[in-house]
């Protein structure tokens, strides 16, 4: 069964269209990632798949049924804000209980769910606090306890991760993954972070301008992007682009290459110098300027010590490079 | 001279033109209170001394408290006041959560409709309104005045509101939505308890000219059953200028009230206005 | 309920897109907006434009007649009555400028004071300063009528007390001081409103831009000058229009203090005054609902006027800044 097929998805505010015909299945049990830039249309299509807002045109089936015209409430979602937006005038406890209480469910349901739902996000201790006297990971997790006890058949995140501080960050990350293996639960996920998209989903979808770039498993798109967009928008430090012509390319019109795959080599086509040099540690990045006068970046692995303005000649293996046309398009 | 002598002179003549506008301020006060409760002749021949042992009379509000029946005035302005302050805040909140939160066609046109009360005073329209009351049997009427009261004040409810309704989190009115909220719980729940601070400055800012206010009794409701208490006792003085006991006593009845609430609400209304001034 | 229909074209969804199905109607909107639009509609728009339609009437018997522009001649040109209107329009700009001269530049100079940050009671002093703001009209006139009286000798006793008896005089019994009293008593009353508004501008503020003037030398008094006052201009221009708005719609101080016949023989009739005055009428002369409806259009007119100069011009011109 899919747990959500989009049609023909159109919005527009007023004569602005911030989505252009989006069409997109997500299966059951999928963690599907909407990433791009801001402004992109990622948050507004989720919006539309809540019921949040209404879509200027095209179909919306949730769990095959259609709910176009359906309230959020009715929809079978549950959502997790990036502002938390919990209530700020009920405990923990409350927060979580509210849809329920309001769809009117029995109280044992709605305690057995509580339990269980506090016991995984290890909520218990603070089940009667109210959301102020909480740390912004707790507030989070009360969010997700609060979509969890809905047992949505989608679960939708609107880049819930991007109020926290970079350590708190990485552990909720890991905790949404375990909950998506638990839960076996169908997700989508709006970020704008591409190391979250990354290592979450099961599945991309990489968005520009209101249109869908490309689908695909992550590392599909990391190593087979169909444009210079999402060759350049997935990985970091990005990929590199020079002019195709100029380095022996005639069929295309930029070059791609990314930092990891280029090697300092005595032999290699691409000749420059050292301008600045970034040691992260576990790897470096080396800023080139070509005597193209393009830049590159270059990625090694390990600590390496360079002068500024030392002479470097660098080369790559023909299967990293990756060759665009005028418009962006992969040329194969 | 150093910075901290220059400073000391600084701050000394501070000080010295606040505390003289202090005095100006509560000087008119000060003397109605002392002197309603003292005797004629003393208020007289010592108007500026405390009342003493001597001179301690309650003779003025005795003569008050017979001849008028200040108890029912007060309680004709506390009707008029409440009930207007809840309707304006209950109106003024819900189209200030339509304005800020629906987009529809006219949204703005209506805001700004709404908004032109704030410069245009409502007395213009006096006349019409003393025609419209009496049309439809109002006259004498505390409804009269409340209706009056919760016109004047929706402008400005509105758009005070409207400015904080903005801000409510959306995040947090859709998680109400996804949860099964109707758009009206999501306004009573949700929306009204985050922006009571602002409601609360609205009330204040409402409520003294409401309390205050001559005009619209003076018209549309001077009889003896429906006499606010400003009204009330600007009557009462009129009759009674010569009593001066009398008229120092009703004053200073009629200034308790106001007093006693500004000296609760201070806070809340010094921060609301400063408050809305930043915007 | 023709804004009902007229909204309910807009209601649907929001947008003009093409959608295959009808959206539902958003009840919910009309429902939030109709008590407020109703009432302020009902009792404030529709007796204001009543009242501009009133005044172009006049009642003859029972019968209402349209007369044109005829009872705006008389105001202005029947010596019955003319000469009172130029009077009470003269007086009104009278206590607008009193206001304007003694109100505001006080006021501001007191929130100066007030908003040094190391000024101590700071928070008493702004307590009391609104405290006459609160009292009521009745109150403010009568006490002040009380002080003032020749009778009681409050005031000429203070004024002996410093040496100045002489300088006493039964001011709001003279026709050449009433008005000026009325207007200073006015003052006293309503200066809290523009001080609380120019402190908070003051407070607003940010320190480091008060820091980067002090490193430039900029201190004191020319740190007042020459970066606060600037930086608060928006907030003077507010208060103006407030104190404008608010003079000529005046009415309650002089009836109080004076009577609706504002003497001494008319010395202190304002706008306000006046218009009660021919709308109900007083001793011999009949009350005309329409030539008072004329009056509160004039008044219109003005605050009409006066509020479109400052959206138009004046707060144009005063740069906003964003802190």
């Amino acid at each position: 069964m899919t747990a959500l097929r989009l049609k023909n998805i159109s919005k527009s505010f007023g004569p602005v269209e911030v989505l252009k015909n989006i069409d997109l299945t997500v299966e059951d049990g999928e963690f599907v990632v909407f990433v791009g830039p801001s402004g992109c249309g990622k948050s507004t299509l989720l919006r539309v798949i809540a019921g949040l807002e209404d879509a200027s045109a095209g179909l919306v089936e949730i769990g095959g049924v259609d709910v176009t015209l359906t309230p959020p409430a009715k929809r079978g979602i549950a959502m997790v804000f990036q502002t938390y937006a919990l209530y700020p005038h009920l405990t923990v406890r409350g927060n979580m209980a509210l849809g329920l209480k309001q769809a009117r469910r029995p109280k044992e349901i709605i305690e057995k769910r509580l339990k269980e739902a506090s016991r995984m996000l290890s909520l218990e201790p603070y089940l009667d606090r109210r959301p102020s006297e909480l740390s912004g990971g707790q507030r989070q997790r009360v969010a997700i306890g609060r979509a969890i006890m809905r047992e949505p058949k989608l679960f939708l995140f609107d880049e819930p991760l991007s109020n926290l501080d970079a350590a708190l960050r990485m552990n909720t990350r890991v905790e949404i993954a375990a909950l998506h293996r638990n839960l076996a639960a169908s997700m989508i996920y709006v970020t704008h972070d591409q190391t979250e998209a990354m290592t979450l989903a099961d599945r991309i979808v990489v968005m520009r301008d209101g249109i869908v770039e490309q689908v695909g498993a992550p590392m599909d798109l990391y190593n087979n992007p169909d444009n210079q967009f999402v060759a350049g928008f997935l990985g970091a430090p990005s990929m590199n682009f020079i002019n195709a012509g100029q380095h022996g390319f005639e069929q295309a019109a930029v070059l791609g290459i990314r930092p990891e795959h280029l090697k300092i080599s005595d032999t290699g086509p691409l000749q420059g110098h050292v301008t600045h040099v970034e040691r992260l540690g576990a790897d470096t990045n080396v800023l080139v300027k070509l005597n193209t006068d393009e830049m590159l970046t270059l990625r090694l692995f390990g600590q390496y010590d360079f002068e500024i303005d030392a002479p470097i000649r660098l080369g790559y293996a023909m299967k990293d490079a990756f060759l665009f046309d005028e418009n962006g398009h992969r040329v194969k | 001279m150093n910075k901290a002598r220059r400073n000391l002179a600084h701050s000394i003549a501070a000080h010295t033109l606040l505390l003289s506008y202090t005095i100006l301020a509560l000087f008119p006060v000060f003397v109605i209170l002392i002197n309603s409760f003292k005797t004629r002749k003393a208020i007289f021949r010592h108007p500026l001394t405390p009342p003493n042992p001597d001179s301690f009379s309650l003779v003025g509000y005795e003569t008050v408290l017979k001849q008028g029946d200040f108890f029912h005035y007060f309680q004709n302005s506390m009707i008029v006041t409440v009930v207007s302050l809840f309707f304006i805040l209950l109106f003024g909140a819900m189209a200030a959560f339509a304005l800020a939160e629906y987009r529809f066609r006219g949204n703005v046109w209506m805001g700004l409709y709404l908004a032109l009360g704030i410069m245009i005073p409502i007395r213009i329209g006096t006349v019409a309104i003393l025609q419209m009351m009496v049309a439809s049997g109002l006259v004498n009427t505390l409804t009269a005045l409340i209706l009056v009261y919760t016109a004047q004040g929706l402008p400005l409810a509105v758009f005070i509101l409207t400015e904080f309704m903005k801000q409510v989190s959306d995040d947090l009115k859709n998680a109400g939505r996804i949860d099964g909220l109707s758009e009206y719980a999501i306004f009573f729940r949700l929306a009204l308890p985050l922006v009571r601070p602002a409601m609360a400055t609205v009330a204040v800012f409402n409520m003294i000219p409401i309390w205050n206010d001559l005009w619209f009794p003076l018209i549309l409701a001077p009889s003896e059953a429906t006499k606010t208490l400003t009204l009330g006792s600007q009557v009462f003085i009129g009759q009674f200028v010569t009593n001066w006991n009398a008229v120092l006593a009703a004053l200073s009845l009629a200034i308790i009230p106001v007093l006693a609430l500004y000296v609760i609400f201070s806070r809340q209304l010094i921060r609301g206005i400063t408050a809305g001034a930043v915007k | 309920m023709l804004w009902a229909a007229w909204f309910a074209q807009g209601i649907h969804g929001g947008n003009m897109q093409t959608t295959v199905r009808k959206q539902r109607f958003k009840w919910h909107i009309v429902v939030f907006l109709a008590p407020a639009v109703l009432v302020y509609s009902a009792i404030m728009i529709f007796p204001m434009i009543d009242t501009l339609r009133l005044s172009l009437f006049t009642q003859e018997g029972s019968k209402e007649v349209y007369v044109g522009l005829k009872n705006f001649q008389t105001l202005f040109h029947d010596p019955n009555w003319s000469g009172q209107f130029w009077n009470a329009l003269g007086n009104n700009v009278w206590f607008f400028i009193i206001h304007m001269l003694v109100q505001n530049p006080i006021g501001i100079m007191l929130a100066a004071i007030l908003s040094v940050p190391t000024l101590r009671f700071a928070a008493a002093y702004r307590t009391v300063v609104i405290v006459p703001t609160i009292l009521s009209f009745v109150i403010v006139g009568f006490a002040w009528k009380l002080i003032l009286s020749p009778l009681w000798g409050i005031a000429p006793g203070i004024l002996d007390a410093i040496g100045l008896k002489s300088w006493f005089h039964p001011w709001l019994g003279k026709e050449e001081y009433a008005l000026t009293t009325l207007a200073l008593i006015s003052v006293w009353q309503f200066i809290g409103i523009p001080m609380m508004l120019i402190y908070a501008a003051l407070l607003s503020i940010p320190q480091e831009i008060l820091e980067a003037a002090e490193c430039d030398g900029i201190t004191g008094f020319s740190a007042f000058w020459k970066v606060k006052l600037p930086l608060i201009l928006p907030s003077i221009g507010i208060i103006s229009i407030l104190t404008f708005v608010g003079n000529f719609n005046s009415f309650d101080l002089i009836y109080v203090a004076q009577g609706p016949v504002a003497g001494p023989n008319y010395s202190t009739d304002i706008l306000g005054t006046f218009m009660y005055r021919t709308f109900f009428g007083y001793q011999l002369q009949l009350g005309d609902q329409n030539l008072g409806a004329a009056i509160a259009s004039v008044m219109f007119a003005i605050i009409l006027v006066g509020v479109c100069i400052y959206l138009f011009t004046v707060q144009r011109r005063l740069r906003r800044y964003q802190f």
